[in-house]
């Protein structure tokens, strides 16, 4: 495997489902052989997800403004909330990473790139993105092919 | 005339509970005046939702109101359904849904084990600290939440929030050799839950024991899950039709959750325990075994010992799972078709959190009018807060950190999902 693409967020919860979005059109569009397209129902299915040689890209959604934007992060530049934030929903992105270094050290890929594209808080439940993150997705896209391309 | 001295303990968010919430614990010259837990997660307005909406698609909706336990909500909506549309489901259909609920209690408890409870006991301030000295523990809290997650997603179509349920069975159901792909995978959960039973059961736990109203679904002969009347230990035992009858709701300002009470006896206590004090007898031979063998006496009134039933009913779910696999036999048809008409439907169902009560009222093109969910965190908030009053009043003396680490603790015991109750933990303590 040449690298994997892992998407996250909740498809029926607005643009928190853009993750899932770009997933599916990198699916429909294809991707290079050995790249393998995964999704993280929850934060805790990621942990076994990481456990791999190849790189590893992250797809999820951010809230900032404005909406739409495509971002290219490294795991430290996601905020990590101030207090353990282990709930019944799950893990944060960084913890779940860390956790499955805690739990297979040397098992967990050592290149974990994270593909955002920024969203305003979901307020509703609706499955559908809203125009301005919908545009983004092409540019998602592209730079998701880049990075397992790269 | 000076003010009496004022202490506050303030947690400004409880980590480790789904949901927002705040507690507050008022002391007035050394006594415990006031215990409120304030929900401040905003309203979510779901009942709403389903006005206008075809009885069909209540599962569905039902299903979003939490990640963690969305088969609940489906079971207990389509069983409310199923109750006003006269639709009955036996057999393999039956069976199925149970096998379901199991799935769900798994993957549910084995999360709150392991990644939220545990780390109380062993003195860790989260589980990702746990799992650098608890590396294995961990690891098989994870995997016994994946033999969970599994049952759901091939019976559900996917983990979270699924989509397979209808009103009536299923939309799709497995063939034989689908099931019997889960047969390894639950072996070795049973075995784990086995091995989870024995390691909580060794955590010190403080001795606290409140003389709750336990409440819960009791069947004749099986361990509730679908189905049985509601029962409490001081006697009540009516069907789900008589729930409005005999508890109440009500609006607390501090709260955007509702509060449950029994109208004739006050707060009592729904989920694992009241389960286990009233239904012990109808655990498998291997889970009332595991229950002996921890220690746990047939009623079990201490909730920091509620770590050791929730492990019970994690074997207990897989025991039944691989009864239930071993046993499959493909239905002939995935569902029993239901026709709209103008009636009144409840169902009751035991959500890993506790009883799960549901009640709609249709139209005559069977499109909801009018519709009640009361989740299990609503129904246990009055007896949490007692708890704790009772809980920190001897412990005021503890410094303010240690006293604080311990009412989170107490809450935790409850693994309340506060989304669920629309609504949950921030802890601050004020001496007025």
């Amino acid at each position: 495997m040449q690298a994997r693409v892992i998407a996250l967020g909740q498809a029926a919860a607005g643009d928190d489902g853009v993750g899932v979005a770009v997933l599916e059109a990198l699916r429909a569009r294809g991707v290079p052989a050995g790249v393998e397209l995964a999704r993280a129902p929850e934060d805790v299915a990621l942990i076994s997800l990481l456990e791999t040689r190849a790189p590893v890209v992250l797809v999820d959604a951010v809230l900032a403004r404005p909406a739409g934007e495509v971002l290219e992060l490294g795991l430290a530049d996601l905020e990590r909330p101030g207090a353990p934030a282990i709930s019944t929903h799950g893990i944060g992105v960084p913890e779940a990473v860390e956790l499955a270094r805690t739990l297979a050290p040397g098992a967990v890929t050592s290149s974990i790139r994270v593909v955002a594209v920024t969203i305003e808080r979901p307020t509703r439940y609706e499955q559908r993105l809203s125009p301005a993150v919908a545009a983004a997705l092409p540019r998602a896209v592209e730079r998701v092919l880049a990075l397992v391309e790269g | 005339m000076s003010k009496p001295p004022t202490r506050t303990i303030k947690v400004g968010y409880l980590a480790r509970v789904e949901g927002e919430t705040g507690l507050t614990v008022t002391v007035r010259r050394g006594r415990v005046e006031r215990v409120g837990l304030e929900i401040f997660e905003p309203p979510r307005f779901f009942e709403a939702f389903l006005r206008g909406r075809a009885f069909g698609e209540a599962p569905d909706i039902t299903a979003r109101i939490c990640g963690i336990c969305p088969i609940a909500y489906q079971m207990s909506a389509v069983h409310a359904m199923e109750d006003a549309l006269d639709v009955h489901v036996g057999g393999t259909l039956r069976a199925l849904r149970r096998l379901l609920y199991c799935g769900e209690w798994i993957e549910s408890h084995a999360l709150h084990v392991y990644m939220l409870h545990a780390p109380d006991f062993l003195g860790y301030p989260d589980a990702i600290s746990m799992a650098r000295d608890h590396r294995e523990g961990l690891q098989r809290g994870l995997r016994l939440k994946k033999a969970g997650n599994a049952i759901v997603s091939l019976l559900g179509g996917r983990e979270i929030h699924p989509v397979n349920v209808r009103v009536g069975g299923f939309y799709r159901t497995p063939g034989r050799a689908e099931l019997a792909g889960l047969t390894d995978d639950l072996a070795w959960a049973r075995d784990a839950a086995l091995e989870t039973v024995r390691w909580v059961a060794g955590f010190d736990c403080p001795e606290f024991e409140p003389d709750y109203e336990f409440v819960a679904l009791r069947h004749p002969d099986e361990y509730p899950m679908n189905e049985g009347r509601i029962a409490s230990s001081a006697g009540l035992d009516v069907s789900a039709h008589d729930y409005d009858a005999h508890f109440v709701e009500e609006h607390v300002a501090r709260s955007n959750a509702l509060h449950s009470r029994l109208r004739e006896r006050g707060p009592y206590l729904v989920g694992p325990m009241a389960r286990y004090a009233l239904n012990a007898e109808r655990l498998s031979p291997l889970a009332r075994e595991a229950a002996h063998d921890a220690g746990l006496p047939p009623v079990c009134r201490n909730p920091f010992r509620s770590i050791v039933v929730r492990a019970i009913d994690i074997l207990y779910a897989c025991d039944e799972a691989l009864r239930l696999v071993a046993a499959y036999e493909p239905p002939t048809r995935p569902c029993v078709e239901a026709a709209p008409r103008a009636a009144t439907g409840y169902g009751a169902t035991e959500a890993p959190r506790g009883l799960l009560y549901h009640r709609y009222r249709l139209a005559t093109d069977g499109s909801i009018e009018d519709a009640k969910i009361v989740p299990p965190t609503s129904q246990n908030q009055k007896s949490i807060e007692d708890d704790l009053a009772r809980f920190v009043a001897p412990r005021l003396a503890l410094p303010q950190a240690e006293v604080t680490r311990q009412c989170e603790q107490a809450v935790r015991n409850y693994d309340p999902c506060i989304s669920c109750a629309t609504h949950f933990l921030q802890l601050r303590i004020e001496e007025a």
